[in-house]
């Protein structure tokens, strides 16, 4: 992959998530990365695909921190399961936290027939999917219910730290989280 | 989707339940109705719509229950009720705001369970919201007993006497089991909390309760949280043995 075509992924990456992926121009992004339109359009043949493409990069490196994460310090299903907010407290609180990028595309492109709307519900889905292979794993009776509601606690907790940095939403989400995940192992 | 800013659903909720946890938790079992309702149309929920009167409405209904950061209970409660609300748009064979209703429950049990001893005595999260529900027609009867006995000089002497009474519990007991609370204390005090949670309790006395005694009374007794200092569960206790209660059932004694 081209060097250019990564850095303009990253500035691009990094203005949608300060600045707002609506409110950043095409002309912000190729001055603040050093480079023209006609290069952005080579690699990129518009704002939307630039946006799709940010979407699924930034979707990627969470999935796979996340998972790293979890893989290194938990062995058994259950507790991955359990170790799961620490981690998400960890990268909300992040002083770098500038959002969950699925979760602002989607607010951002309320059209749901919007491709960026399409994108961002479709692994809004995929973490739903992705708790619900914990839970699985961990033997949990009701996977699609407690995977549901983990995502819903987390999508909340993130919106409302995005809302008001310091918020300790994710402090309460985790105690929440714990309440549900203990009630679905005794069941 | 204007549901969210609509007066109906703060009527609604109102309307909904006696304890601010019931009237909270019913956000999600009228949206659950009402998107299954056939003669409506629903568009879309436009997410971060402005909802402020609601968000005040859960704000206020989080005080009541004493959240520890009742802003941010509110703001999450609602978050999560218009993300379940798109959910369920999409997929309505999900129950998504049933689900949420969990969601919510287990976040008012966070802020609401502080720790130690409270947090470990699983069977306590539904005492406190029907305790606090005794608060409503506490104050209800307080107002109309409490004139009464503020002018009746013998309650005042008979007060006057339980403090002192209290005072050499608190003493007599802190000495005994030297500062721990036991398990056996906490059990009992559930009990009477589960007991006062099937009927209609009050205590129209608690006007005349001396000033230092008041905050125990009201977290304690009103509020359904156990203290974890022993000279405020021996007040507590006093004042818990002292609540009447109306044991019959809700139905029966409407249709009187």
């Amino acid at each position: 992959m081209s060097g250019l075509r990564e850095k303009i992924l990253s500035t691009a990456s990094d203005l949608f998530q300060t600045q707002g992926i609506n409110s950043t121009g095409v002309d912000t992004i190729v001055a603040t990365a050093g480079t023209t339109k006609m290069t952005l359009y080579k690699y990129f043949s518009s704002k939307e695909l630039l946006i799709l493409e940010v979407l699924k990069a930034g979707h990627q490196d969470f999935q796979t921190w996340l998972n790293d994460k979890l893989n290194a310090n938990a062995k058994h299903p259950a507790e991955k399961l359990q170790k799961l907010f620490d981690y998400i407290e960890e990268w909300i609180t992040a002083p770098e936290f500038n959002g969950i990028g699925f979760i602002k595309a989607s607010a951002e492109f309320p059209k749901e027939d919007n491709p960026v709307h399409i994108l961002s519900a479709e692994q809004s889905i995929q973490f739903q999917e992705y708790i619900k292979q914990l839970a699985n794993e961990a033997n949990i009776q009701d996977a699609d219910g407690l995977s549901l509601q983990l995502s819903l606690l987390f999508k909340g907790a993130a919106q409302a730290e995005q809302m008001k940095r310091g918020s300790d939403a994710i402090k309460y989400a985790k105690i929440a989280a714990k309440i549900l995940i203990d009630g679905s192992l005794t069941r | 989707m204007e549901i969210f800013d609509s007066p109906w659903l703060i009527n609604m909720l109102a309307k909904s339940s006696k304890t601010p946890q019931g009237r909270l938790l019913a956000l999600f079992d009228i949206l659950h109705d009402w998107l299954k309702a056939p003669s409506f149309e629903h568009t879309s929920v436009t997410l971060g719509a402005s909802c402020l009167s609601l968000v005040n409405y859960c704000l206020d209904q989080a005080k009541l229950l004493g959240a520890e950061n009742p802003e941010l209970l509110a703001e999450h409660i609602v978050l999560i009720a218009q993300n379940a609300a798109r959910h369920a748009m999409l997929q309505p064979e999900s129950n998504s705001l049933l689900h949420a209703k969990i969601v919510a429950n287990a976040l008012i049990q966070a802020q609401t369970q502080k720790t130690g001893l409270a947090a470990n005595l699983k069977s306590s999260r539904t005492v406190f919201y029907g305790v606090a529900a005794s608060m409503v027609m506490l104050i209800g009867a307080a107002a109309i007993w409490g004139p009464m006995l503020i002018h009746s000089r013998s309650a005042e002497a008979q007060l006057a006497q339980s403090d002192q009474r209290i005072n050499n519990t608190a003493a007599n007991s802190a000495e005994n089991q030297n500062k721990t609370l036991t398990a056996i204390d906490a059990s009992r005090m559930y009990a009477k909390y589960e007991q006062m949670r099937q009927g209609t309790c009050q205590f129209p006395e608690a006007l005349q309760i001396p000033d230092k005694h008041k905050s125990i009374y009201l977290e304690n007794v009103v509020g359904g949280k156990l203290p974890t200092d022993l000279d405020d569960l021996s007040v507590a206790n006093f004042y818990l043995e002292k609540v009447r209660c109306n044991f019959t059932p809700m139905l029966m004694a409407a249709s009187k």
